[in-house]
């Protein structure tokens, strides 16, 4: 029963397994399900082990039990809407201005890049204060902008498509705000650097060892030997070099600065240290970067464990990386170009990476974003990418990247 | 399996139960799985288990999962020290050559040793490493797990009706997801927390109960807040509110909002909180 279910769930991506689906037979088959809402909460208890999927589930038992299209790729939805949107900006500016009640003034001064970043911020934000609104974007087969052309009288961003009655609850789309990878969190942030550290003995002989407790009272006749020794504590140097300069970052501030938070309550050795752009000869401790600059060869001086993490979105005038006096500090002019210093501090920490804040499928649009991505491993800063950075940063040899 | 669920799942006194979830909780103790909670802290994911454990009348076993726990705490302990501390001196009563007498059981020991059926909640899965949690899982499956020790095979006498929570964001991994079942536990909309309340003062004013919970609400929106106040710090303030002879239900609905510090326990999220309410009553 519910094969075509189950393959359904499955092609649009929810991972479901065989298993599972034989444990939702025997809750069939025994008579444990009655009626088609307790099927829906049954099945999604059974098949989905994950909030993230509750929305996608809802949108396939929709469509399943009544027919409600499923979106084309439900994946890329918001992604389709921001570029659907970008391609009407382009072709009429005022008129999307109006329709999504934003400046048009504003948005005249943005790249088309940061244009869909800013497209999509706005259509989750609209999804998020809109009750219910599953209809109002995202809905792939039924959203009125971008995907089909469907738009009379202006953008028919809100409006209804004539799509046919749902399972109630279903339709409600009630998981909609756990279903896209979501910003990162403090809580995220930590689950995911839970696994970057180092543990080493350290402080106070206060935990027993069995074996050479034995073995010692063994030698000693019988006589009890006890044998102590340090408890295993978190001993991992981090440093973390944080972009906080120039507006391109001024769309990430939020992330990083829950990274920031995050970074200091976990670590008990961590240097935060703030750049702008590109590392030249200094970093600063301080934010304003004036008050605490650090040259940046006396990083040598650390521990060449020490983890180095930068953040930063890489993206900035192919000079200010490769000339000699690319700096736009008159300061800090020593000759070396900022890709020579990178390449030092890719040297001194074996184990480096850069976080980019810019997702990843748009690097290959940024020149100097490939450039660093060659000298440092870069990850986005995303749940995924962080997770891969953490594997990266604890793997035992990392040769680096040079 | 049928003798087992003798009893369905209807909500206990101080646990107000949403339908889907008690669907969720019945179907899982009827086909013997254990079943995995998330939801963001303060939407009664530890409460449930309390909840299940008096409404069927079972005893209920807590296992606090800490991360460097080690799979064997949970389910024996042996006790090497105390028999080579009896073998040298030999003044206890206890038998030396008997290793059983060394042996305690943890958490899960006792869930599957106890007499009659039981609750057990495996608490915040999440803290533990991988490892753990799919061994664990192994073990819960074939209900049994042996003590090296003594050769010997614990079987559970009772399939204990298992609940595990995760405050994590992140996935367990697939084989652990594969043996549970799965739930989300979203926050409480108001309507649902006007429930919760009256379950916990059932003679609170009506009027307070609605613009505290409105109040509440309002503030958990404001931006920038690291930790937002869940049910149980609204409880408290209400209790605080309910506590304080000087407080008028007029200074809910005039923006004057005592006792912040009950439900905002981080000092930037506190300053942020109060920075808003003043300003909001200067209007």
């Amino acid at each position: 029963m519910f094969v075509k279910f189950f393959y359904t769930l499955k092609e649009v991506g929810i991972p479901v397994s065989p298993t599972a689906f034989l444990t939702l037979q025997k809750a069939l088959y025994n008579g444990m399900v009655a009626g088609l809402d307790d099927f829906y909460t049954c099945a999604r208890a059974i098949l989905v082990k994950s909030e993230r999927y509750f929305d996608l589930y809802d949108q396939v038992f929709a469509h399943y039990f009544e027919g409600v299209p499923l979106p084309e790729d439900a994946g890329f939805e918001v992604d389709a809407i921001a570029r659907g949107l970008l391609e009407e900006w382009l072709k009429n500016p005022k008129k999307v201005a109006d329709a999504l009640g934003i400046d048009e003034e504003k948005l005249n001064k943005m790249s088309p890049d940061e244009l869909i970043e800013y497209f999509k911020e706005r259509l989750k934000d609209q999804e998020g204060r809109h009750d219910g609104g599953g209809k109002w974007i995202g809905t792939g087969g039924y959203s009125p902008v971008g995907h089909s052309g469907y738009h009379p009288g202006g953008m028919r961003v809100g409006g209804s498509s004539g799509g046919k009655s749902a399972v109630k609850v279903a339709n409600e789309r009630r998981y909609k705000d756990y279903s896209t990878a979501g910003p990162l969190t403090q809580a995220n942030i930590g689950e995911a650097l839970k696994r970057l550290r180092n543990l080493v003995p350290a402080g106070p002989k206060d935990q027993v060892n069995v074996d050479e407790t034995i073995r010692e009272t063994m030698r000693n006749a019988g006589e009890i030997e006890l044998v102590f020794d340090r408890a295993l504590k978190d001993r991992l140097k981090v440093i973390l070099a944080i972009d906080n300069g120039g507006w391109s970052m001024d769309p990430h501030i939020d992330i990083v600065q829950t990274l920031f938070d995050y970074a200091r309550a976990q670590f008990k050795e961590v240097k935060t240290y703030f750049f702008h752009n590109t590392i030249y000869d200094y970093v600063w401790e301080d934010p304003a970067r004036y008050k605490k600059p650090k040259k940046i060869v006396e990083f040598t001086r650390n521990d060449p464990d020490t983890r180095l993490i930068i953040v930063g979105d890489a993206s900035m005038a192919p000079y200010e990386l490769m000339a000699h006096d690319g700096s736009i500090h008159i300061s800090e002019r020593s000759g070396r170009p900022s890709i020579q210093q990178l390449k030092f501090l890719a040297e001194t920490f074996s184990h480096s990476v850069w976080l980019n804040p810019v997702p990843a499928s748009m690097w290959g649009y940024t020149h100097t974003i490939m450039t660093i991505s060659a000298i440092f491993p870069m990850f986005e800063l995303s749940l995924d990418g962080l997770e891969k950075a953490v594997t990266k940063l604890m793997a035992k040899d990392t040769t680096p990247a040079v | 399996m049928n003798q087992i669920v003798s009893d369905e799942f209807q909500g206990a006194t101080k646990y107000v139960l949403d339908q889907e979830l008690a669907a969720i909780v019945n179907i899982s103790m009827r086909l013997e799985m254990p079943l995995l909670l998330k939801g963001e802290p303060g939407t009664g994911k530890t409460m449930l288990a309390y909840a299940i454990a008096e409404s069927l009348g079972m005893p209920l076993i807590v296992l606090n999962v800490k991360s460097s726990m080690k799979l064997v705490e949970a389910l024996y302990q042996y006790d090497t020290l105390t028999r080579l501390n009896d073998s040298r001196f030999g003044d206890s009563k206890r038998d030396v050559s008997n290793i059983n007498e060394y042996i305690k059981m943890g958490k899960i020991g006792q869930a599957f040793a106890a007499d009659q059926r039981t609750v057990l909640l495996i608490d915040e899965i999440d803290k533990a490493d991988t490892d753990f949690q799919d061994d664990m899982l192994d073990v819960l499956d074939q209900m049994q797990f042996d003590i090296i020790e003594t050769d010997q095979t614990i079987k559970a006498r009772h399939r204990p009706v298992i609940i595990i929570t995760s405050n994590a964001k992140k996935d367990l991994s697939d084989p652990f997801l594969g043996r549970c079942n799965f739930h989300h536990i979203a926050f409480p909309d108001p309507k649902m927390m006007r429930k919760i309340i009256h379950v916990h003062f059932p003679d609170l004013d009506t009027k307070l109960a609605d613009n505290a919970i409105k109040a509440f609400f309002s503030m958990r929106d404001i931006t920038g807040i690291e930790k937002k106040p869940a049910t149980r710090e609204l409880i408290n303030w209400i209790r605080a509110l309910n506590a304080d002879p000087d407080f008028r239900v007029k200074d809910l609905i005039n923006g004057k909002l005592p006792f912040l510090g009950v439900l905002f326990k981080k000092s930037p999220d506190y300053e942020g909180a109060q920075n808003l309410t003043s300003r909001r009553r200067l209007f």
